[in-house]
């Protein structure tokens, strides 16, 4: 077994943490040393989302009116491909596994499937809705996107029928993010008042489209919320939100495990978990994310270097076969 | 319109969209004031966009919050050519850096798939399958955890906190670099500078912390001595020899003002102020990018103090106060006095234990005088024994003495009175009484400047006469 730790081995072979904000930056971070390996430039426009291609080769930014992709395993600071052609803020941004498309969501109410083999369209769709698009998930089978609205709206759009389905689970309050659980049985959504709605699957399979059967509802947060994310195990839910804080649900019976908070580190952005499920990496206002433990609720390490609010992360780790 | 009466639009409008073209750093403090979207939000209970449906008639908000953003050069009417010059330099510049990007526009699909075709494309994965692989890779290791496992107990590095000022990535906010060589290093890396981009606005401590981190990680064989108040920037030439003419940087300074290519970071620092441990620590706090407007250095609140006690005395002036001074007497004698001063009239006490016997030819008499009277008060000399003379003239009418029959006044209608005193009081009578003057305008003063203008013309044209 040989631990790479070294920069001039491959990015597939090593835990990727991005960060982005506002300081109109992306910084790479070695996760295990807190050191910031490298800085790349998002002129113009702070960093909406980040998400890290399936084969782990580049890295996607949305920002304001395009999504910038750039090199992970070159150091160059400026973006390799420049995704645009659109207008207001890009909100979110991930990949098909496999890697063949793109899908992103913004604020020109509209959700889009970019195709990214050269030289085919084939895959070019979008997905036009009544208010500002804020989050984007892919279900883990592939071939349905949940997109969440301003207005409260969550469409399921099956992509193999283009048959949609919408539902609000609360009036008058803002979707602010949708995470599905890997093996595709859960869904949770978080909204601008805190609350967090959960939802069981059913189908999803080839055939017939995934049906929601609303499961749990928690009163997560007393304020906005921000975002929400489901352990690779499945065991696990952590919420963010404006109330400085990070909490993390188990997902048995949907009860308060531990909350993440630090005196000064104001609102909570966006969180990911690490492939064990063991730990979770926060992006805060106070422009330093920070790697938490959750079993004991510390701070493992602090990733300081953004000069402004850190709005959005990504974070890719691995599980090392024993 | 209407509109932007919502606060809470407003704030949300400023967050979403400004931010990022904003780099006076106004959009960051109403971001930081995150205690008054608490404050608003708690007044209507959490709902985000209030009012946002009274305004059914614009159909701008459901486009959003975040408006397009402008670039930051095309803000005002009124741009200085220079502006131009840079924005033009500004564009080349991106254009070139364009030209490394791939750019993809969006298009929509030629030809509309059939719905085969879609299923095909957009074949769903059987997630049966996955889950039981899954169960089969699950309590395994996760890299991370192995990688922490092997830096357990990390020590924080202590200049992290100086990371925030890097400028290296930064785009369209002014930075500085340095070559900053490193004489605190074994050869051969004291021989070499290492590049050091900062953001202008931070300071020279800033800059002495971010070398230090910057050293932590690429020399961790060098051991830092302390924090940063342990080392000093120095001016140095290409080759790395220090120009040690000059002291080390002021760690207070900005480093915007220093136009050197290259430094050099020494050992022990010759420039840090004795000052407590709070100054320094609140110097800390104010990295640049938080709140350039709030850090006030400890010289110029002393500035700003004096001024304002300046403001004070000029204000006390007309209020009674009393000095104790000498009266200087032709025949080099002297007097203890009171010297009482007011915004009405300035008295001469004797102090009266004085021996009346004694000197009686030099006894001074309790007088005063009618503040209008007062024409000038002036400091003459300083004498070795840190005593100061100071004149107080002033305008005797010239009816009592019956051999003054000019109806105008001249230079022998003025008559003075010499003091001595310590140099602090002498002072403190003159700026007293020249507040008094200055707020007053009697004719006698105005007849005493014109005079003494004369006279300093004649003098002058005497000099400036043949010779």
């Amino acid at each position: 077994m040989t631990i790479t730790m070294t920069s001039d081995t491959s990015p597939s072979e090593q835990v990727i943490l991005a960060t982005g904000g506002y300081d109109h930056t992306i910084k790479l971070w070695q996760a295990h040393t807190g050191i910031c390996q490298r800085t790349a430039q998002h002129t113009e426009s702070q960093v909406n989302a980040l998400d890290i291609t399936p084969d782990k080769q580049h890295i996607a930014a949305a920002g304001y009116t395009r999504i910038r992709m750039y090199d992970l395993a070159s150091n160059n600071p400026s973006p390799v491909v420049n995704y645009e052609g659109l207008s207001k803020n890009v909100t979110s941004v991930g990949f098909q596994e496999e890697g063949k498309w793109m899908y992103t969501g913004g604020e020109d109410l509209s959700a889009r499937i970019w195709d990214l083999r050269s030289r085919t369209l084939q895959c070019q769709r979008i997905f036009q809705v009544s208010a500002p698009v804020n989050c984007v998930c892919l279900h883990p089978n592939q071939s349905e996107l949940v997109v969440g609205d301003q207005s409260g709206v969550i469409h399921l759009w099956d992509l193999k029928t283009d048959h949609n389905e919408q539902l609000i689970p609360e009036a008058d309050a803002s979707i602010q993010s949708i995470a599905m659980d890997p093996l595709g049985n859960l869904m949770a959504a978080v909204n601008n008042k805190g609350r967090c709605f959960i939802w069981s699957l059913s189908g999803g399979g080839s055939q017939e489209p995934t049906k929601l059967n609303p499961c749990h509802k928690i009163e997560a947060h007393p304020k906005f919320a921000l975002k929400c994310a489901f352990s690779p195990d499945s065991s696990l839910l952590v919420t963010t939100s404006a109330d400085q804080s990070a909490r993390v649900w188990r997902t048995s019976d949907f009860t308060l495990q531990t909350e993440l908070k630090q005196e000064g580190q104001r609102w909570v952005w966006d969180a990911a978990f690490s492939a064990d499920s063991q730990y979770i990496v926060t992006a805060s206002s106070d422009g330093i994310a920070r790697l938490w433990n959750i079993e004991k609720g510390t701070v493992e390490r602090e990733y300081s270097g953004h000069s402004k609010a850190i709005t959005s992360l990504a974070f890719r780790d691995q599980i090392v076969n024993p | 319109m209407a509109f932007y009466d919502n606060k809470h639009w407003l704030l949300s409008h400023i967050r979403n969209s400004f931010v990022s073209s904003d780099d006076t750093g106004m959009c960051e403090m109403v971001m930081q004031g995150e205690n008054l979207s608490r404050k608003l939000v708690s007044s209507t209970k959490y709902d985000c966009y209030p009012g946002e449906d009274d305004s059914d008639e614009d159909d701008m908000d459901a486009m959003g919050q975040s408006f397009d953003i402008q670039s930051d050069l095309d803000f005002g009417a009124h741009r200085a050519r220079s502006n131009t010059a840079a924005r033009l330099e500004k564009m080349d510049r991106e254009r070139k850096r364009a030209a490394k990007t791939k750019h993809i526009k969006w298009e929509t699909a030629p030809v509309t798939l059939s719905r085969n075709e879609l299923a095909e494309v957009f074949q769903g994965k059987d997630l049966k399958q996955v889950s039981s692989r899954d169960a089969k890779s699950q309590g395994g290791k996760s890299l991370l955890a192995q990688q922490l496992e092997q830096c357990p107990d990390l020590p924080q590095n202590p200049f992290q906190t100086y990371a925030k000022c890097d400028g290296s990535a930064h785009v369209g906010v002014k930075v500085r670099r340095y070559g900053i060589f490193l004489p605190i290093l074994a050869p051969p890396d004291c021989n070499y500078p290492m590049t050091v981009i900062i953001l202008s606005a931070a300071k020279v401590e800033d800059l002495i912390g971010l070398t230090l981190y910057k050293c932590s990680i690429h020399h961790p064989q060098y051991k830092i001595k302390g924090g940063v108040e342990n080392y000093g920037m120095h001016i140095a030439e290409d080759d790395g020899e220090i120009d040690w003419d000059f002291p080390s940087l002021d760690p207070r300074e900005t480093v915007g003002k220093f136009g050197f290519k290259f430094l050099a970071m020494v050992e022990g620092n010759n420039t840090w102020p004795s000052r407590s441990q709070d100054v320094t620590k609140d110097d800390v706090d104010s990295c640049p990018g938080h709140d350039p407007s709030g850090t006030r250095s400890k010289a110029q609140l002393q500035a700003a103090e004096m001024r304002m006690k300046g403001h004070m005395t000029a204000m006390e002036a007309p209020l009674y106060q009393s000095y104790q001074v000498f009266v200087l007497h032709p025949l080099r004698a002297k007097t203890e006095v009171h010297l009482g001063i007011s915004g009405e009239k300035v008295e001469i006490d004797p102090i009266t234990q004085q021996k009346v016997s004694a000197k009686f030819w030099v006894r001074q008499r309790a007088v005063s005088y009618d503040t209008d009277c007062i024409v000038a008060c002036d400091l003459l000399e300083t004498k070795s024994n840190s005593r100061t003379v100071f004149r107080l003239v002033y305008y005797r009418s010239p009816s009592p003495s019956p051999e003054q029959s000019s109806a105008t006044p001249h230079s022998q209608s003025f008559k003075h009175h010499d003091f001595e005193a310590p140099e602090q009081v002498a002072r403190a009578v003159v700026q007293q009484m020249n507040h008094i003057l200055e707020l007053r305008t009697s004719s006698h003063r105005r007849e005493y400047l014109a005079m003494r203008e004369r006279k300093s013309h004649r003098r002058k044209s005497f000099h400036l006469g043949p010779r």
